[in-house]
């Protein structure tokens, strides 16, 4: 049932309420995710960091095919157990293991035959090439153990149990940030160290995850009936799953885009600068979406009970929680970016060439604040199209051809300057598309 | 003694709610169709315009979000997905459900449509029908309700059904319409509106004393 709260509580308190628990788990990931390339960085080196760069949109293509299968499964199964209705629920929960094993299998098999050929489409070099393989294959070997431990854990979170599933992604972050130097530093095993511990990280994961569905006390649990491949149960998760998958693969294939440009005008050593510069802006973006994700149901809420000025007002506020965050981006990259990414390498070189880019791509961040919360308010109150276009503008449909022209005129710097010019125009389309939106509320009845 | 819950599903056109509103006024309980929106509404503070346009819908209903699989889940944000927007499809089948089991939790009824047959499986006092006619009646009866001609009628048959079979399917992971998905389906084509109001609330006796 929905909380009618939703529908009277101070505005303020909702969000802080709904919000809370989602940037504290945003910042776990992005934690996560900066870990790998700070130890990487700081202990074998800036080719290496551009090797790591590189690899990036293979991670994403594999989380991809991960998501593809695990946002439906656990989408129906939170939808199942709410009906009671266990015996499908857990038959879900053994075609998400099979297809998530299936997937991983082809998925890692079909990237590890065709490694070479993937990691120089995606803008690696005769330097940074090594690098790149030696990490990914590692990674590759271990994609089902990856796959299987984010779809089980989505599984398990979904099943009531958000608590249980945050440990397990605790679990797997601490255990990373402590194997990480050990692998690295103690063994001497450089950046396949790097992989070797993410991998033994999720292992555990996996363990824990695996452990809590076997609990038999609880409705959802392995068993032996469910081993049974349904086509019905597979084609209704992963027609749940495509449209994340779909924008997951795209935004892949812009990153490969703006590789392979910095290759070209910039060198090994920019794409290494754009995957340090990239991380920092990571955690603001993801300390961004937790705020949307808190105002999500406020606003859905209200809007379905028509109250619009509590739609509006919960909008206003979170854009002005997300606009405040990002402008500490903002100053932390005009102010000191040299600091910022000398967490992830001490090579001076790089250390310059990345400032740079730090300081040009978070140079519209408190707009970009902004577009986001725009895009999902879209989202939650039905607009779904809208939300995709601008979604899109965003990291795709503005970005593209910026990124092929600015560089004629101006050279590596214009791969830089595309981001922001980009971040500029969906704003000022997402400002006019959400205030002939908000107008408009309440009056076509 | 356990109340008495009658689901009626019904192809349009069989005339489906007529019988259901002959039944229930026999027996005295209360009838849930339409009207079940505005309770929902009311459990729920949703406005009851908001849950009417997507009553008994498989939404999304554009291709583009269709091909998308999009069902108002968090999918801008692909590798954060949330529970879902309150106003997404599932989340108000949940309520809607929620809603179902109350009512059958308070009161005998009779409830036509909106999978109340799965939700309320299972419990005691239940009995679940389908009803389906011959095709000219259906386009003749949704012709005359709807002062529409026969040509439109069969479209929006069509149109229509489709869409409650893809709603039902979509949340019981049963076939719509199918024998097996019922305790009894009845043609009412053959045995007329008022025989088939009798006959619904006579097996129900024999099969609950």
């Amino acid at each position: 049932m929905v909380p009618v709260e939703l529908g009277t509580e101070r505005i303020g308190k909702l969000l802080k309420q709904y919000a809370a628990p989602a940037i504290v788990a945003m910042t776990a990931t992005s934690l996560y995710n900066m870990v790998d390339s700070i130890f990487i960085g700081q202990g074998v080196g800036p080719m290496a960091i551009s090797g790591l760069a590189v690899t990036f949109p293979l991670m994403n293509i594999s989380t991809a095919f991960g998501t593809l299968v695990g946002v439906g499964a656990a989408t129906l199964i939170s939808m199942l157990l709410g009906q009671k209705d266990y015996k499908i629920a857990n038959r879900v929960l053994g075609n998400v293991v099979m297809m998530n094993v299936v997937i991983g299998l082809v998925v890692g098999a079909l990237s590890i035959i065709f490694m070479n050929p993937i990691l120089r489409f995606f803008g690696a070099s005769d330097n940074t090439i090594s690098y790149a393989r030696e990490y990914m294959m590692v990674i590759m070997y271990g994609n089902i153990i990856t796959h299987l431990y984010h779809g089980l854990n989505g599984v398990v979170r979904s099943s009531g149990r958000p608590k249980l599933a945050m440990y397990a992604t605790l679990l797997a972050v601490i255990l990373n940030a402590i194997l990480d130097p050990l692998f690295i530093f103690v063994f001497d095993m450089g950046i396949m160290g790097a992989a070797v511990a993410t991998v033994l990280a999720q292992v555990v994961g996996l363990a824990w995850v695996v452990k809590v569905l076997c609990d038999k006390n609880h409705v959802l649990h392995f068993s032996k009936e469910i081993w049974k491949f349904d086509w019905k149960i597979a084609k209704r998760s992963l027609s749940i799953g495509m449209a994340p998958f779909l924008m997951n693969v795209a935004s892949c294939f812009v990153v490969i885009f703006i590789n392979n440009q910095l290759k070209r005008y910039g060198g090994d050593l920019a794409i290494g600068a754009y995957g340090i510069a990239n991380r920092i802006a990571f955690l603001f973006i993801m300390l961004n979406m937790g705020f949307t994700q808190g105002m999500q149901p406020i606003a859905g809420f209200n809007y379905g009970a028509k109250q619009y000025d509590r739609v509006k007002k919960v909008f206003r506020l979170t854009a002005l929680c997300a606009v405040c965050t990002m402008t500490v981006g903002f100053i932390v990259a005009m102010t000191c970016p040299k600091a910022a990414v000398s967490l992830f390498t001490h090579d001076a070189e790089l250390k310059d060439i990345s400032a740079n880019a730090l300081r040009i791509m978070l140079s519209m961040f408190p707009l970009v604040g902004y577009q986001i919360v725009v895009t999902n308010l879209c989202q939650c109150i039905g607009y779904a199209n809208k939300a995709i276009f601008l979604s899109l503008s965003r990291q795709l449909l503005f970005l593209i051809p910026f990124l092929i022209v600015f560089p004629l005129f101006l050279d590596i710097n214009g791969v830089w300057w595309s981001m922001p010019a980009s971040d500029f125009i969906s704003t000022v389309v997402a400002f006019f598309m959400i205030r002939s939106i908000l107008n408009k509320l309440g009056k076509d009845e | 003694m356990s109340n008495i819950l009658i689901t009626i599903g019904r192809q349009i056109g069989s005339g489906g709610l007529e019988i259901a509103s002959k039944v229930a006024e026999k027996l005295g309980i209360e009838l849930y169709d339409k009207n079940l929106l505005n309770l929902t509404a009311k459990g729920s503070g949703l406005s009851a315009d908001v849950l009417e346009k997507k009553d008994e819908k498989p939404v999304p209903a554009n291709r583009f979000a269709k091909f998308l699989g999009l069902r108002g889940s968090n999918y801008t944000d692909p590798q954060f997905y949330s529970a879902g927007s309150v106003l997404s499809e599932d989340e108000l089948f949940k309520i809607q459900s929620s809603v179902i089991e109350q009512l059958a939790d308070e009161a005998s009824g009779v409830f036509v449509g909106r999978c109340a047959d799965y939700i309320l499986r299972g419990r005691d006092g239940l009995l679940t029908f389908f009803l389906t006619a011959d095709m000219p009646d259906r386009v003749a009866r949704i012709a005359s309700k709807r002062g529409i001609t026969e040509e439109e009628a069969e479209k929006f048959i069509q149109i229509e059904e489709r869409k409650r079979k893809e709603y039902y399917g979509y949340y019981t992971f049963k076939e719509w319409g199918d024998s097996s998905s019922y305790d009894i389906c009845l043609n009412t084509s053959r045995i007329g509106v008022d025989a088939a109001a009798d006959l619904i609330i006579s097996l129900y006796h024999q099969i609950y004393g």
